[in-house]
């Protein structure tokens, strides 16, 4: 597997230390990635930096892209900038995107949602409890949730800009994912 | 074959296959709010014309029908089935976890006739937190339709509690406002069941905030 | 079949229903009463989660509370909601059992008039037409609403497929309602009127909707189709010249374009014009060739070339109509091959449509794809539509139980931990409840109480005094009985003296002390009563729970075990049930795209004689038939271009 960074321009020294986080990361599986894959997404129920409260399970029927990130994240930029693409693109398909931000201090959260305007709701989770119950061990991580609210795919890495991803994205929209 | 070519698409055959064919698509109604003017399929009923060929699918159709019908019933059965399964399931969960001796319910009403958003509510039992509710727009809808939710349900020995509960919200001219209310009550034999009520209060122009004990 | 037609009708009359209670919250209508007043919180609750869109908790809490009797004074409004939430969920059977129940006297008048209204439609939806219409003539006064329009065309409908013209035609003309369902009611019964060989009173009628004023999308599709049936209607009875009428209304970027072309086209045929038909017909002929129109244009162009005597042209077309319908019906094979394989989602659709996804799923628009075209007569088939929606309950059903699934094993554990700790405390429990210690201390109590009785009685003063002094008292005594038995002398009298002293004096003071002691003896038998009241209570309830406690643990771990197995069949069923939905729903894509393949291969063969036709006659006459202005071309058979 390749690693492709097309939004983030590095040098190459922050490339290698890169490379070998990936690597590290690779080996290493988190309890959320084997806890919580073809298990019902825990519902939660969280403010917005801007604009109404929002609740997971009221989403129900429509595929969720769940990605947990924070201002001191580096690639979570990154991260929410590709989402905001593929929202604009499926949106109309009925995709919906949530981030939750990780933060201890929510006005940070709050500025750097006004400072990256994004069409879709930025959540959150001052308590840790929704990071706690998704078992987000690093940043940013991302949860694809199909349309009956059940997690198919976690991924612990920037990982937007990869083809596999879109088919995924597709294949929720679709759900052409098998006998329920 | 010169008398073929006079007939070769005489107007009326032509036409009239081709109003055969395109009835269906021609009185099939809209959704809604028609009501099932299903107005019968023309194909069904017309002679299939042998040589236009133009086959409307009678015959798969009348299979669909049949086909349809049985896995329809079957899928009704199945449907209620899992219905029946879920009521059980709620049943034995909430017998199980709070057994009608020691239940303690609380509700959520709200009577209001300008829009008041609310946008939270916190419920201390004996001083302990038991419940941090966040109010999705949906929700609140749901309330000033009418609806009442039922916020928690917990256990508690029989004898004097004490239920305090905090709401946040936003009310008309975009102002915030934050009210407490507590009551005290005995807990009985059987379940107890309380009821926050979200009241308007006309001179002061905000929402009251009361807490009903059925007894 | 079309059980899911008016589930969305069905949401408008619910939510009229249920809207009812909530005139109590709105200030502008303090003064009126609402017909709905929520007096059990727990019918509270199901409204709410009904009002939430969460229709099958609502639906499952409303059957949980009726069995729990936690909603007395809403049973009818429970059956009502009940029946109404079996029927959004696509269970018409139960629906209609439940709307039955509510059909007796001692039910409120508007309940039963919906229950009927509710009736009429699930049997209309079946077939039993007169049966809806007798139903509907049970409902007696208004239903409310937008119910009242609906009950009106519901009637028309079912007058409808009795062939009751006349009395459809009436009931229309007699009634004034929203101009929406007005247009619908009137498109229908034209149509009906058309089909019976009524076209004279059909004209008024379709005309009417045919000029509708409005800017509602939908109502523009039901002008364009009323234009279009009387259009049709007309052109079918030969009275082409009334076609070319309401056929110029349709909007040419309507959806009903291509078949007005169609029609228009022939009804200038008709008239002998059939270069002014060739307008239409050419530019119907270049848009999509799976529509049906748009082949009979194909065909349609060349016929017209051939009146107007351009044979050249004529089998020029016909060629290209050939080849076109060749390449079709190739593209046909290839997709009902794809179907065949299973892949009727995935490679159907195509690649790369990003904005277009989730249209199996939402029903919404095809993506434009060049395959994917196939579909959209598929797409619009009730039947398909229907089919579609059970396959996404079911998905939904599915994981609903298995949000219970990990409950179970959550109750299971939780069971097993009060077993084991009831498995540890009952034998200490059973002991301590054997031992019958509070009927021993209230013996004791007793025997105490009767001692006390007996001082009090008897004054006995010395029996409450201290140990000293009852050990003093004791001495006297005995002093006393030992000077009884010595002889009489002075030193025996003299020591009695004393002793009567002594003795006196005790008395004395434990005579004055006796009222103090006996209270204090008294309230410490009050207290000791008190406790033992509620050692007692207590007592009691440990023995009531130490009964209860061993069925409770059994009977809910059988209870679990049972739900498991029945979460697992049912669950098993669902997949089942899913997978026959997809045979289902492919066969009923793969029968449309085979009836446009044969529709395709018969105009081909009609075009291949009609070329044969053409060449023959080109080389009966010995000279190729040519256009009226050009020289006769040499040759017998045109090129093609």
């Amino acid at each position: 597997m390749r690693l492709k960074h097309p939004f983030v321009k590095i040098s190459g020294l922050r490339h290698w230390a890169l490379c070998a986080l990936w690597l590290a990361g690779a080996a290493h599986s988190s309890a959320a990635e084997t806890g919580l894959i073809a298990r019902p997404a825990p519902d939660f129920a969280l403010p917005a930096a801007v604009g109404n409260n929002v609740r997971l399970s009221e989403y129900r029927g429509q595929p969720v892209v769940l990605s947990f990130w924070s201002s001191r994240c580096s690639l979570c930029a990154a991260q929410l900038t590709a989402l905001d693409r593929y929202y604009g693109t499926y949106r109309s398909s009925g995709l919906v995107v949530l981030a939750v931000s990780v933060e201890d201090d929510p006005q940070r959260a709050v500025d750097y949602a006004r400072s990256h305007a994004t069409s879709f709701p930025l959540l959150l989770d001052q308590t840790k409890l929704v990071s706690r119950a998704y078992g987000i061990e690093r940043l940013p991580t991302t949860v694809l949730i199909d349309r009956s609210g059940v997690v198919r795919y976690l991924h612990s890495d920037d990982r937007a800009g990869d083809p596999s991803y879109v088919a995924q994205i597709r294949a929720l929209l679709d759900d052409t994912l098998g006998a329920p | 074959m010169n008398s073929f070519i006079s007939k070769q698409f005489p107007m009326n055959t032509m036409s009239r296959r081709l109003l055969r064919m395109l009835w269906p698509l021609i009185v099939v109604p809209l959704t809604a709010p028609a009501l099932a003017a299903d107005a019968v399929a023309a194909p069904s009923t017309a002679a299939a014309d042998a040589s236009s060929g133009a086959a409307a699918p009678a015959a798969p159709a009348a299979d669909a029908t049949g086909t349809t019908r049985s896995l329809d019933e079957g899928i009704q059965n199945l449907k209620k089935d899992v219905v029946d399964l879920n009521k059980d399931l709620f049943v034995l969960e909430e017998e199980l976890l709070f057994p009608a001796n020691t239940q303690v319910a609380v509700f959520v009403s709200m009577d209001v006739g300008d829009f008041f958003a609310l946008d939270s509510i916190t419920l201390k039992v004996d001083n302990h937190d038991v419940s941090n509710y966040l109010y999705t727009p949906r929700e609140v809808a749901a309330l000033l339709k009418g609806g009442v939710q039922r916020l928690y349900v917990g256990n508690l020995k029989s004898g004097d509690h004490e239920l305090v509960a905090f709401f946040k919200g936003k009310g008309p001219h975009e102002r915030y406002y934050q009210r407490a209310a507590s009551i005290h009550f005995e807990k009985g034999v059987g379940a107890k069941y309380l009821e926050l009520k979200i009241t308007d209060h006309e001179r002061a122009q905000q929402p009251e905030f009361e807490i009903k004990d059925w007894e | 079949m079309s059980g899911r037609r008016y589930a969305f009708a069905l949401g408008l009359a619910l939510a009229a229903l249920a809207l009812a209670p909530a005139q109590a919250a709105r200030k502008s209508d303090r003064d009126k009463l609402p017909s709905i007043r929520v007096q059990d919180l727990h019918y509270g609750e199901v409204l709410f989660q009904f009002y939430s869109g969460q229709e099958l908790q609502a639906l499952t809490e409303l059957e949980a509370f009726s069995q729990w009797q936690r909603m007395p004074h809403h049973s009818a409004d429970a059956d009502l909601l009940a029946g109404g939430l079996y029927l959004q969920l696509g269970m018409h059977n139960e629906a209609g059992a439940r709307f039955e129940r509510l059909l007796s006297n001692n039910v409120p008048a508007g309940v039963r008039n919906r229950a009927w209204f509710y009736l009429a439609k699930i049997w209309y939806e079946r077939g039993y037409y007169e049966r809806a219409e007798q139903a509907i003539g049970r409902i007696q006064g208004p239903l409310g609403g937008e119910l009242d329009a609906e009950r009106v065309h519901l009637l028309v409908n079912a007058l409808m497929r009795q062939q009751r013209f006349d009395d459809a035609i009436a009931l229309l003309k007699g009634w004034r309602g929203s101009s929406d369902w007005m247009a619908y009611a009137s498109f229908n019964l034209g149509v009906a009127l058309v089909r019976a060989g009524r076209l004279a009173e059909a004209d008024p009628i379709l005309s009417s909707v045919g000029t509708l004023n409005t800017d509602s999308a939908e109502l523009l599709n039901l002008r364009d189709k009323a234009n279009l049936a009387l259009g049709f209607a007309y052109l079918q009875a030969d009275q082409s010249d009334k076609a070319r009428i309401p056929l110029e209304r349709v909007r040419l970027n309507g959806p009903y374009s291509s078949r007005a072309l169609l029609g228009d086209g022939w009804a200038r045929a008709a008239l002998g014009d059939y270069r002014g038909a060739l307008t239409p017909w050419l530019e119907l002929r270049q848009r999509n060739l799976l529509d049906a129109a748009v082949q009979e244009s194909f065909l349609a162009v060349p016929y017209a070339f051939g009146k107007l005597n351009a044979g050249a042209q004529s089998a020029d077309y016909y060629e290209r109509a050939l080849s076109s319908f060749a390449s079709e019906s190739d593209n046909l094979d290839g997709a009902i091959g794809h179907i065949q394989e299973g892949h009727m989602l995935d490679e159907l659709l195509g690649e790369d449509k990003d904005a277009r996804y989730g249209w199996f799923w939402q029903l919404k628009a095809l993506p434009n794809a060049p395959q994917s075209r196939y579909l959209y007569a598929v797409l619009a088939d009730n039947d398909f539509q229907e089919g579609l929606k059970n396959y996404r309950d079911m998905s939904y059903l599915s994981s609903t139980l298995r949000h219970w699934d990990d409950s179970m094993q959550a109750f299971a554990a939780m069971i097993e931990t009060r077993q084991r700790a009831y498995a540890e405390r009952l034998p200490r429990a059973d002991a301590l409840l054997g031992s019958d210690r509070p009927a021993k201390l209230r013996d004791r109590r007793a025997a105490v109480g009767s001692q006390l009785d007996a001082v009090e009685t008897g004054n006995d003063a010395p029996a409450l005094g201290t140990p000293d002094e009852r050990a003093q008292w004791g001495n006297v005594a005995r002093l006393e009985e030992q000077l009884a038995a010595v002889p009489p002398s002075l030193e025996r009298d003299a020591a009695r003296d004393k002793l009567r002293l002594i003795k006196g004096v005790l008395y004395w003071r434990l005579d004055a002390a006796f009222k103090a002691r006996d209270y204090e003896q008294r309230r410490s038998l009050r207290e000791l009563d008190a406790a033992l009241e509620e050692l007692q209570n207590r007592w009691v309830r440990v023995q009531q729970a130490r009964q209860t406690v061993p069925n409770d643990t059994g009977e809910f771990a059988a209870r679990i075990a049972a739900l498991a197995e029945r979460i697992h069949s049912v669950r098993e069923r669902l997949a089942q049930a899913s997978e026959q939905q997809n045979q289902y729903l492919e066969s009923v894509a793969e029968a449309e795209l085979r009836a446009q393949k044969q529709r395709l291969d018969a105009y081909a063969l009609q075009a291949r004689f009609a070329l044969a036709d053409i060449y023959d006659r080109g080389a009966d006459q010995g000279q190729g038939a040519t256009a009226p202005a050009p020289p006769p071309a040499p040759s017998p058979v045109p090129e093609p271009k």
